[in-house]
């Protein structure tokens, strides 16, 4: 058996079409009543799971479908070696040690991610979640709010569970459910002060957010947890929430993570960028007539040629292969619709937003 | 409205199309487990051990025991005394003589496999498709060595099961002018259908014309629905036939030039957008759990095309309601008209 069937698996003719279709003005998008901003419609709903600290669940309307699920865990913070007098270190009930600002450490959240059809350890998994966690630790106040003392720390399981096999790309639908998930965890009160052992309180009702909720505050001042946005570029377009036919043709695909500007008021601020490579690299050319024998063409006699006979060839509706990455003109548009104020980012925050307050 | 997020919905309200009873006879002072045909048996589940009652579809007898037992998760069905279940989902059962859309698999020396979302690829051997160059033409071993120029991974084909196997598996053939490579068009496929008996409940509905031409306001648009519930629309091409010399032969060698072509032929951008939407559409009215027909497509492309000529001259579009959204605003026109 194949470790992975091919990622696309369209003909040479659908490709050009598709491609065709999408590089219109304004782009034709595989379902016509959507723009090139707009988002597949999806439910999605705050915790289900009784037994988590948060939980979230999205659906697409296409049946693809993700359950997010956080739980968090008291841990012991091993104590560094430290050269010379150990003095310092032993009981620390002074007054500088109040904040936790910058004394969260990357380890004390750690995310699995999985997708029917692919072992834990298949490239799709993994990269996907080392895009979220980065996407996560990138902000850094996430894991501030995990510090309880100089002995003690949350640590959080963030499992991220694909509940259809992967009809398109996850990883938004993935972000989206870890975004709403995190809206939604709560952890139980600290009754005891400073470095002694953690004692919380019983009381589920007086347990605090992880990103608490302010109702003074405008929602782009909240502290919210990242979404990621994919993108992709077909000719001149720029398309968000790509299906996967859509996929399959695209120059580039652009992954943009961003957050709530915090404070100044207006648009979103970008956490991580990444490009992704685009399926549409490893699909086969088309045959042109002219070099099919089956079309009454003439067949290259070597690679060679059939190089410059492809390189030569004139008429639309054969399929290439996009060549090369994504232009900085592009990426800088990209990122411009997705932070600007009233932008995507803006919409899909406010959207999940929406979900959470119920 | 770029981005909607909706809380879960409500179970959904029974299909449109449902019958609210179905069984012939009523029975209600028979002893059935499960006596309102709305509720879902699961495999394995006992329908009855009652001995009056036959074993139909979707049910099993284990041996030494008269328990009637379901062996797919779907819906009971009486037709007299009979019990059938009728599962929610299936893979296409093929039968010889339908019309299929499939997509090759993989290509070996003398045939290809074609996925027609079956529960088993199906065959393609090299002897039954037409051969470039008129049909009675013999095949060498030159056209096997070039098996790829034909057909290669990936490619369309719209076909007809030939014969069936022993285990299931279909054969296929393409030796019609009807037949052969797909383009110029879109793929849509529905999940699930089934075929058969299935149809009567969403999906394609063999014993209907299946290859059909769709008239709209930018030209015609071929739309192929192959029983397996695989969909091909694509632009109608027109075979520029020489009036000269109008003999079989003729046009067979015009059909041939680009029979196994993978270019698509220039298409005009109103054109590509009237494929789109007969796709977006084919895909909404799936998702409104209604048969898949000539009729009804037509009707919906045409209330459709209306709506959207209404929306735009009373000033905004509404852009983004999702095909689903589209096929039930022109279903509940359509039944509005007709009731008044």
């Amino acid at each position: 058996m194949p470790p992975q069937a091919a990622l696309v698996n369209l003909s040479p003719a659908e490709l050009s079409f598709l491609r065709s279709a999408l590089s219109q003005t304004p782009p034709l998008r595989l379902d016509v009543t959507k723009g090139p901003r707009d988002f597949r419609s999806m439910r999605a709903e705050c915790d289900v799971l009784p037994s988590a600290n948060g939980s979230a669940r999205i659906a697409l309307e296409d049946g693809t479908e993700a359950l997010v699920g956080v739980k968090a865990e008291v841990d012991t913070t091993p104590q560094r070696p430290v050269l010379g007098e150990q003095e310092h270190v032993v009981t620390n009930n002074g007054d500088e040690d109040s904040s936790a600002n910058g004394k969260g450490r990357n380890g004390w959240i750690e995310m699995s991610v999985q997708v029917p059809g692919f072992r834990d350890d298949d490239a799709l998994p993994v990269f996907l979640a080392s895009m979220l966690s980065d996407s996560l630790l990138a902000g850094g106040q996430l894991k501030d709010r995990l510090y309880i003392n100089t002995r003690f720390h949350w640590k959080l399981y963030i499992d991220i569970l694909l509940l259809s096999p992967p009809l398109s790309y996850p990883l938004g639908l993935l972000s989206m459910a870890t975004h709403l998930a995190l809206l939604s965890t709560h952890l139980p009160s600290l009754k005891s002060e400073k470095d002694e052992d953690p004692l919380f309180d019983d009381d589920w009702a007086a347990a605090s957010p992880l990103y608490p909720r302010s109702s003074s505050k405008p929602l782009t001042a909240r502290d919210m947890p990242p979404v990621i946005i994919l993108a992709i570029a077909v000719g001149p377009n720029i398309i968000f929430d790509p299906a996967k036919e859509e996929l399959a043709v695209a120059d580039a695909v652009l992954a943009v993570a961003c957050t709530t500007s915090g404070g100044s008021g207006a648009g979103a601020k970008i956490v991580s960028i990444r490009t992704i490579d685009p399926p549409s690299h490893l699909t086969p050319p088309a045959v042109p007539n002219s070099m099919n024998s089956a079309t009454g063409g003439t067949a290259p006699d070597s690679s060679a040629q059939a190089l410059t006979m492809r390189e030569m060839l004139a008429t639309s509706g054969v399929w290439t292969p996009p060549r090369g990455g994504m232009k900085r003109g592009l990426v800088s548009q990209v990122t411009k619709m997705v932070v600007e104020k009233g932008g995507v980012a803006e919409e899909v925050i406010g959207a999940l937003a929406g979900i959470e307050v119920g | 409205m770029g981005v909607s997020i909706l809380p879960p919905s409500a179970p959904l309200p029974p299909r449109r199309d449902a019958p609210t009873e179905d069984s012939d006879v009523d029975m209600s002072d028979d002893e059935l487990p499960t006596s309102n045909t709305a509720s879902i048996v699961t495999p394995g589940e006992h329908i009855t051990s009652d001995p009056q009652w036959m074993r139909g579809h979707g049910t099993y007898v284990p041996a030494g025991s008269g328990t009637i037992i379901s062996t797919v998760a779907g819906s009971l069905h009486k037709t007299n005394k009979l019990l059938s279940v009728q599962p929610l989902r299936a893979r296409y059962q093929p039968e010889i003589g339908d019309l299929v859309i499939g997509r090759i698999v993989n290509v070996q020396t003398k045939k290809w496999s074609v996925d027609i979302a079956a529960p088993m690829l199906a065959n393609l051997p090299l002897s039954s498709i037409n051969l470039p160059g008129g049909i009675l033409r013999r095949r060498t071993a030159v056209d096997e060595l070039n098996i790829r120029t034909f057909f290669s991974e990936g490619d369309l084909l719209v076909a007809e099961v030939q014969s069936l196997h022993q285990d299931n598996t279909a054969s296929l053939h393409t030796r019609s002018l009807k037949y052969g490579k797909l383009r110029n068009g879109l793929f849509t496929s529905l999940s699930g259908a089934g075929g058969g008996i299935l149809s009567r409940k969403g999906g394609v509905v063999r014993s209907r014309r299946q290859v059909f031409t769709l008239n709209t306001a930018a030209g015609e648009i071929d739309v192929v629905l192959g029983v397996n519930g695989y969909i091909f629309i694509s632009k109608h091409t027109v075979v520029a036939a020489s009036t000269t010399e109008t003999g079989i032969n003729r046009l067979d060698e015009q059909v041939t030039e680009t029979l196994y072509s993978s270019q698509n032929d220039e298409i005009e951008a109103p054109v590509m957008k009237e494929i789109t939407r007969v796709s977006t559409l084919i895909k909404g009215l799936v998702a409104c759990g209604t048969k898949v027909d000539e009729d009804t497509i037509v009707k919906v492309y045409e209330g459709a095309v209306e709506l959207e000529a209404e929306e735009q001259s009373l000033g905004g579009v509404e852009k983004g309601v999702g095909a689903k959204g589209v096929v039930e605003a022109v279903l509940a026109r359509l039944e509005v008209e007709s009731a008044g």
